[in-house]
């Protein structure tokens, strides 16, 4: 994915560049205002289908915001994250039937145990990197996928899995008591996801995101300005899983009842493409991917088009993405830059040739 | 523990799947060495192709004709791809060339899912008439479907081997596996080759479609994420020697089968593939695989 994070690069490139002084407060006011409307004027607006829908926008922005920490900071691509998804809401559901613990104490738990098995899923990416890295985390969702599929989800039984095959009545997985209701569950998502991004955003603008700019640019480069490659990229994982994970606990509330057919394998790969459609590069890109997501089937399904058009788009988008994004320069592989700089240098040749030819 | 009666039959289905993974982890690793394509869609061509043999079948048309259209149909999608796409994506990433399938397999699964739906419950089936005969060997029960997965494994493998090894077109594959720009200067027709490449690849996808829709199912998302497994065999060969390839997809075909008698682990057998393949890849990966100058080729 390295070198489709040209944009990224060249602003990455010179910290000190990184932000415009007077587009600050401009954009500051923007995203207060924006999320000023979506936690008040939004479900007052929308029918109760659509906030069902924004609410899974909400935890799915989450769930692209840690892709995007690893594929658009890191360049780690993980196709394994709707199992770090899955084991973020069985987490959540077991700890939330098993005890009456307050609501966030469970969001940060299933986050804290998710960043701890996502940590180890990431454990490949200090041996290889690219394509082995991305097909790695597929087989090992893949693996994780037909464990949960066997264990299935805690349903209130008991036990440590927690999961009763032949109970008749399924007690729906509780939510907090100040958000019981769709709409004020929504709010709840909202916030929640709101936290997650300030802390993406804490860890991009300080020394970790300066760690992962350095790593995605050149990992030899890294290492000889002295960065722990080893620290920075398991530091990337875990955020990545601790982020899915509170989601994971999020969408367990937000659904009530959770089912191991909802989370496929293959949906970890639509998640790639989506992100990537949605771009990796910039936290907006998270939310741009949930609403390709999760709020465009809803709407789709509300004027009785089929979902699959949806995923001919996604296809014909990824694609579109990935042929006609500028060429990277981020850790990019030697020949591509030597081809660059011949590149460069044959333009500069030929102009200069031009100039000779018109004097 | 089950006994070894228990067993036997087991060996014959997981033969037959190893030999079909065997086929399509092949068609992989062929592909990606001649273009450093991790071809994705494998599944999705080989799906679509196996239900528009299922809809000519339906409409009363002969059999064959639709097993055939079933193959043509993959070699062109895939053919196709090939040519609109490989050349703008050869430059670059290999991860960027898979994902880029992705687009392609999500396209396709789109389509499939649109024209034979699924959400009505409605199930299909491929019957090849090689399923309802066969012989035995001493007290299994072989059809000849299972007989013609594993024969088409092997033989795919033996010709696949031979074909890289001593025809031109193979050896310049095999140059372009090391290094395509080289290989250009040195006179090598590139894009022709990647054509041939790709033409191999389309063709052993249909004929896997067939046949894993014969022998596990013709749904369009079992078939095509079935190449997630199928992968596995691939990637244990670190996408490069296809004899290691056809063992590993042997081995993964039986491991997978012979757990089916054992009821502790009968409903995890599904995780073969993936774990046989993350630890391969674990162990294998601690020699230098990722120097930059491997990730460069």
């Amino acid at each position: 994915m390295a070198d489709t994070a040209g944009v990224a690069t060249t602003v990455e490139r010179h910290p000190a560049l990184r932000r415009p002084r007077n587009g600050t407060l401009v954009r500051a006011c923007v995203v207060a205002a924006l999320f000023l409307f979506t936690l008040f004027a939004l479900p007052q607006l929308l029918s109760l289908y659509f906030v069902d829908a924004m609410t899974q926008v909400a935890v799915y922005s989450m769930v692209a915001l840690g892709l995007g920490v690893l594929v658009g900071r890191v360049g780690m691509v993980s196709l394994g994250q709707v199992a770090v998804l899955a084991i973020g809401a069985w987490v959540a559901a077991r700890i939330l039937f098993a005890t009456t613990l307050p609501y966030p104490v469970v969001l940060l738990a299933a986050g804290a145990i998710t960043m701890v098995l996502g940590t180890l899923i990431g454990l490949p990416a200090l041996r290889m990197r690219g394509l082995y890295l991305a097909l790695i985390t597929l087989m090992l969702a893949g693996a994780i996928t037909v464990g949960l599929t066997t264990v299935n989800f805690p349903n209130g039984g008991h036990g440590f899995l927690g999961y009763n095959g032949s109970s008749v009545h399924i007690p729906p997985i509780r939510r907090p008591s100040i958000a019981s209701s769709d709409p004020a569950y929504f709010r709840y998502c909202v916030v929640v996801a709101a936290l997650m991004f300030v802390l993406a955003y804490a860890h991009i603008a300080t020394r970790p995101g300066r760690a992962w700019a350095a790593i995605r640019q050149s990992e030899s480069a890294a290492l000889a300005a002295g960065i722990n490659i080893t620290l920075y990229k398991l530091w990337a994982f875990a955020l990545a899983s601790f982020i899915t994970g509170v989601a994971g606990g999020a969408l367990a509330g937000a659904v009530r009842y959770l089912y191991s057919i909802g989370f496929p394998t293959q949906d970890s790969i639509t998640l790639l493409a989506v992100v990537l459609m949605g771009g990796a590069y910039s936290l907006w890109g998270a939310i741009v991917a949930a609403l390709l997501l999760q709020l465009l089937p809803a709407l789709l399904n509300n004027w009785g088009v089929s979902a699959d058009w949806l995923t001919i788009l996604f296809g014909i988008g990824v694609l579109q993405v990935l042929t006609t994004a500028p060429r990277g320069l981020a850790d990019q592989v030697p020949r591509d830059l030597a081809r660059l700089g011949r590149l460069i240098r044959e333009q500069l040749r030929r102009a200069a040739a031009a100039r000779g030819g018109a004097q | 523990m089950p006994s070894w009666v228990d067993f036997q039959p087991f060996i014959v289905t997981g033969l037959a799947l190893g030999g079909v993974y065997a086929l399509s982890g092949v068609g992989l690793v062929v592909l990606y060495r001649a273009t450093g394509v991790v071809y994705l869609a494998f599944g999705a061509v080989g799906a679509m192709g196996a239900l528009i043999a299922w809809s000519m079948a339906n409409a009363g048309l002969p059999g064959w004709l639709g097993w055939l259209v079933c193959v043509l149909f993959s070699a062109a999608v895939t053919v196709a791809y090939g040519i609109v796409f490989g050349p703008p994506l050869a430059g670059r990433d290999p991860l960027v060339k898979a994902v880029a399938t992705i687009g392609l397999t999500l396209i396709l699964f789109g389509v499939m899912d649109l024209l034979w739906t699924t959400s009505g419950g409605e199930s299909r089936s491929i019957t090849l008439p090689t399923d309802n005969s066969g012989f035995m060997i001493g007290q299994i029960q072989v059809n000849w479907t299972q007989v013609i997965g594993l024969a088409v494994g092997i033989a795919i493998t033996v010709v696949t081997g031979a074909f890289l090894r001593y025809t031109k077109l193979g050896t310049a594959m095999r140059a372009m596996a090391n290094d395509r720009e080289i290989s250009a200067t040195l006179g090598v027709p590139v894009r022709r080759v990647e054509a041939a490449a790709w033409l191999g690849c389309g063709v052993l996808a249909g004929v896997a479609g067939l046949l894993l829709a014969d022998m596990v199912a013709l749904d369009a998302t079992t078939l095509t994420f079935l190449v997630i497994s199928s992968l596995a065999a691939a990637l244990i060969a670190r996408l490069r020697s296809i004899t290691l390839t056809f063992a590993a997809a042997i081995v993964i075909g039986l491991v997978h089968d012979l757990l089916t008698p054992i009821l502790a682990l009968s409903s995890y057998r599904d995780i073969t593939p993936f774990v046989l393949a993350a630890v391969a890849l674990f162990v294998l990966s601690r020699h230098r695989v990722t120097s930059p100058s491997r990730e460069d080729a």
